[in-house]
This record gives C-alpha cells, sequence and structure tokens, in this order.
C-alpha cells in the first residue's frame, strides 16, 4: 500500500472525527521533527558553544519566528486534542460516539484557537518589533 | 442517528503497554510542554534567550531536572507516536523491525545528548 492509497482511505471515511485523527497525527509528526532539531541545537550550547548563537540567530529570523507561531498552534491542538481522547479512552468510553465526537472536536478547535489567538498576537508582536534588527 | 459500542478484548503485550504509554505520558506532557512553551516562547521569547540566559537558567537544579523529564517524556512519546504512524504504511513483518530499530537509534542518540547536555553544561567563564 502506497501512501497516497492511504491517505485516500483517510480522506473517504469524512468526518469530524477522523479529521481530529489526522491533524494530531500531523501536528504531533510536526513537533517531533522540530523537537529533534531543537534537543541537537539546544546541545550545541554545550558542545560548540559558538554555533549556538548561530542557531538562535537563524530562530531570531522572521520565517522561523512564523514557523514558531504555527508550532505553537500545533502544541496547542496535539495536546487538547491528546487530552479529549485520553479522556475518552481511559476515563469514560461510552463517550465513543459519534454525536459526542463530533461535538467535542469543535469545542477541541474553539479553546485552541481562544488560547492561540493572544500568544499568537504575542510573538507576532515580538517578531514585529525586530524587523530590520 | 444511533451508534453501537463494543467492548473488546484486548491482548496485553508491548503494543498494549505502548497503547497506554502514549496516554500516561501525555498527561505528563501536557503539563511540562505547554509551561516550557508559555515561558520560552511567548513569555520571554527567542530574542532574549542567549548563552547567558541558558547559564542563568541551568544554574541550579529544579530546571535542568524539568528539562531533563520533558526531554525523557516528550522525545519518547514522539518517536513511540513516529512509529506508530509509520507502521501503518509499513506493512513487512521485516520492514516494521527495521523501522523500529532505526527509531529506537535516533531515540537513544537525542535522548543520551540532550542529557548531557543539560546536567554538564557549565557557563562559559567571564
Amino acid at each position: 500500500m502506497s501512501f497516497k492509497t492511504a491517505s485516500e482511505g483517510y480522506v473517504r471515511y469524512q468526518g469530524l472525527g477522523n479529521w481530529a485523527f489526522v491533524l494530531h497525527r500531523l501536528t504531533g509528526l510536526g513537533v517531533i521533527l522540530f523537537l529533534i532539531i531543537h534537543v541537537l541545537d539546544t546541545a550545541a550550547v554545550y558542545f560548540i558553544p559558538s554555533l549556538y548563537v548561530d542557531a538562535v540567530a537563524l530562530y531570531r529570523s522572521p520565517v522561523f519566528g512564523l514557523g514558531e507561531i504555527l508550532l505553537v498552534l500545533s502544541i496547542i491542538y496535539h495536546g487538547l486534542n491528546g487530552l479529549r481522547v485520553i479522556y475518552f479512552d481511559m476515563i469514560n468510553p461510552d463517550m465513543w460516539t459519534i454525536e459526542i465526537n463530533r461535538k467535542s472536536v469543535i469545542w477541541t478547535w474553539v479553546i485552541t484557537l481562544v488560547l492561540w489567538l493572544p500568544a499568537a498576537v504575542v510573538m507576532g508582536s515580538h517578531i514585529l518589533e525586530h524587523l530590520g534588527g | 442517528m444511533t451508534t453501537q459500542t463494543k467492548r473488546v478484548e484486548v491482548p496485553q503485550g508491548w503494543e498494549a503497554f505502548a497503547w497506554k504509554w502514549m496516554r500516561y505520558s501525555g498527561v505528563l506532557i501536557f503539563i511540562l510542554a505547554w509551561i516550557h512553551v508559555l515561558i520560552q516562547d511567548i513569555l520571554v521569547g527567542v530574542y532574549q534567550i542567549d548563552t547567558s540566559y541558558v547559564a542563568a537558567r541551568w544554574n541550579g537544579g529544579f530546571w535542568r531536572v524539568y528539562d531533563f523529564l520533558l526531554l525523557f517524556f516528550a522525545f519518547s512519546h514522539g518517536m513511540n507516536g513516529t512509529r506508530q504512524v509509520l507502521a501503518d504504511y509499513i506493512h513487512s513483518e521485516g520492514g516494521r523491525r527495521a523501522l523500529n530499530w532505526i527509531l529506537l537509534i535516533l531515540w537513544a542518540i537525542v535522548v543520551v545528548v540532550g542529557t548531557i547536555t543539560i546536567f554538564a553544561f557549565t557557563p562559559p567563564a567571564g
């Protein structure tokens, strides 16, 4: 089975619960990719101190700043959706119905955006303050 | 629309352990990672982070232990998650075994490198 057929399978089995599942995986993979890079760049502070200065300079560029805002969105969503899944799986499995699942996914996104927007404003204003040096 | 749910017996083994691990570690990481992101990304921000910031932060033991726990649990959670995602696209026994070994080695390298950094770091002189 190729990735293409597998992803088509995901898309065909529609429903908000499935989109929550797909986004949980995508945000998780995005965060772990960043985490590998982040552990290694932080390791530079001990192993190659001069490289750490370069790494931080790269993180201060506007493109990485925007990436950081998306990273925070991924972490907020993955965390909240994860708690939702944990609650359903471990505490109240009877809530695994299409209707409750659908509503809880909507609420997960409402809370995600309410928490993310102020964070994005703060981080975005930091980027703007430091534009051009 | 009504749905029928059914409870099934799941065989206890490594995969069941891994499934539970994702949930238990997830609760812990939710706390550790969110506080980390709130402080480092939002309140402090990358423009104030440099070598002397790291030195001040790792001056005592508390944040070193905190960062080690975050590293260990978040990275283990993420590597196992990666394994679970990729295993859905790899269907051969040998392919999955290779995947497990590659991710285990990557996991060990990053955790060891990160742990050395957290506990061996000393502020540069001057």
